[in-house]
């Protein structure tokens, strides 16, 4: 990715919308008593397009901001999702993405893996109340949801980044000649 | 070339992971971080621009989660009806027998005596914490309207939680279903103590811990907060606020508690007006 001053603009845009509504919607939504997470998916997006360092820096960001704007310990989220945005920006970098099922398949198992970042994350440092089974159907449900939101997020952020994109082929339509007295 | 890259992107990548390992170390245990607070209270008044903007997205989603829910809802409701009938029969009783208790005892303030002490400001959740791990949510009231770290907040239903940090226009309220909360309660009719802790993952239920076993407990009794003062040290919360109805009550093996299942009063997953009861005696 070709970061310039727009590039980094829009970045930063990115980061501060996305998580404005997961804060302000999708946590208060509930779809069978389950809220998605768009953020790993976001973050997944990212990597997938700018590579393991953009996934990286943006899953920080994003987890940063998310534990500033909660008043939570910082670095908890930071970690997790730099962790994901790295794991999909190595993808990118060592495969071809052929099929259009790639960005959310890997944004539903990428969701799963950083849900389970979260939940070693509040294991290490501490809970003190005992958890439930439903926590693996909320995972599970989450990652399901990440799966369909995936797809979208990650062809808005393409049509967005376009011309940072390196490799990325322009889509244009070319008219067919048209042949006089056909 | 392509090596030089490696090696910046492999430093880069460690710089973070050393940066997130050394803030979680740092802020850990910390109420309010100043510049975690400054944050906040910046992006709150955009916060309280995409709530509002959102809410009719929001009520959407949730009328169509809320019609798969409503079918297996009605039987429940139907059968909870009935009880709820012949309760208000015994409920109209004992009103009237305590009405006349009062007069006699001269008791004109009650329950509501340690309500009576705080001042209820009442404001709109604008951000909620995408892990289930921490139940937390922005609300959109801060120092300015007379919030305060420890502050009850409660909703229309039942005790939410308590204000974990304030700033000016916005506060972070610690739910009563975050896996750090525990309120001491008591369960009515009866009086038996114990203390409601979450079931983390599980935001539709609470545990009441620390029940002696040979305490009868059932379903649909109350519980309410406890309320204690004693040398001191009080309870964060007044006494009298309704926390939740028992679902379910066993005896734990080997042991000499039982565990009692709540169903909370406040819909903690959909919270969207709350109150906060400022001005508490306790400072």
């Amino acid at each position: 990715m070709i970061v310039t001053p727009k590039i980094f603009a829009r970045l930063a845009a990115i980061v501060i919308l996305g998580v404005l509504l997961q804060l302000t919607f999708f946590s208060r939504v509930e779809v069978f008593h389950t809220s998605p997470d768009v953020l790993p998916a976001l973050v997944v997006s990212l990597g997938l397009l700018g590579g393991s360092m953009a996934g990286a820096v943006s899953g920080f960001s994003i987890g940063l901001l998310v534990d500033c704007l909660l008043v939570a310990p910082l670095g908890g989220s930071s970690l997790v999702l730099l962790g994901v945005g790295y794991l999909a920006g190595l993808f990118r970098e060592r495969f071809e993405i052929h099929s259009s099922l790639v960005p959310p398949l890997l944004c539903m198992g990428l969701t799963l893996v950083a849900e389970l970042g979260f939940a070693l994350v509040q294991v290490m440092i501490g809970v003190d109340a005992p958890v439930s089974g439903l926590i693996v159907r909320d995972m599970v449900l989450k990652s399901v949801y990440a799966f369909f939101l995936g797809w979208p997020i990650y062809l808005a952020l393409r049509r967005l980044l376009r011309p940072a994109l390196v490799e990325e082929p322009r889509v244009t339509r070319r008219r067919q000649p048209t042949v006089l007295g056909a | 070339m392509y090596r030089k890259q490696v090696r910046r992107r492999r430093a880069v990548l460690t710089l973070l992971i050393i940066g997130s390992f050394l803030l979680l170390t740092i802020t850990y245990g910390q109420s309010s971080g100043g510049l975690q607070q400054g944050i906040s209270t910046v992006f709150s008044p955009l916060e309280t621009v995409a709530d509002r903007a959102l809410k009719p997205a929001r009520d959407l989603v949730g009328w169509f989660d809320k019609t798969f829910d409503a079918q297996g809802e009605n039987s429940r409701l139907k059968s909870e009806l009935a009880e709820a009938r012949e309760q208000s029969v015994a409920g109209q009783e004992a009103l009237q027998e305590n009405r006349q208790l009062r007069k006699l005892v001269e008791l004109d303030r009650g329950p509501a005596l340690a309500a009576s002490v705080y001042k209820p400001v009442t404001g709109r959740v604008i951000a909620r914490s995408p892990t289930v791990w921490q139940s937390t949510v922005t609300i959109d009231l801060g120092t300015s309207d007379g919030v305060r770290v420890d502050d009850p907040v409660i909703s229309g239903d039942g005790l939410a939680g308590r204000v974990a940090s304030a700033g000016g226009g916005s506060s972070q309220v610690t739910l009563i279903s975050d896996h750090a909360s525990a309120v001491s309660a008591k369960v009515v009719p009866g009086g038996v103590q114990g203390v409601t802790r979450p079931d983390v993952g599980n935001p539709g239920e609470l545990i009441l811990d620390f029940i002696d076993s040979t305490k009868d407990i059932h379903r649909g009794q109350t519980v309410v907060t406890a309320g204690w003062r004693a040398e001191g040290l009080a309870s964060l919360f007044p006494p009298g606020l309704p926390i939740g109805e028992v679902i379910r009550a066993s005896i734990v093996e080997q042991e000499a508690s039982q565990q009692v299942r709540l169903r909370p009063y406040a819909d903690l997953a959909n919270l969207d007006l709350v109150q906060v009861l400022t001005g508490s005696s306790r400072r």
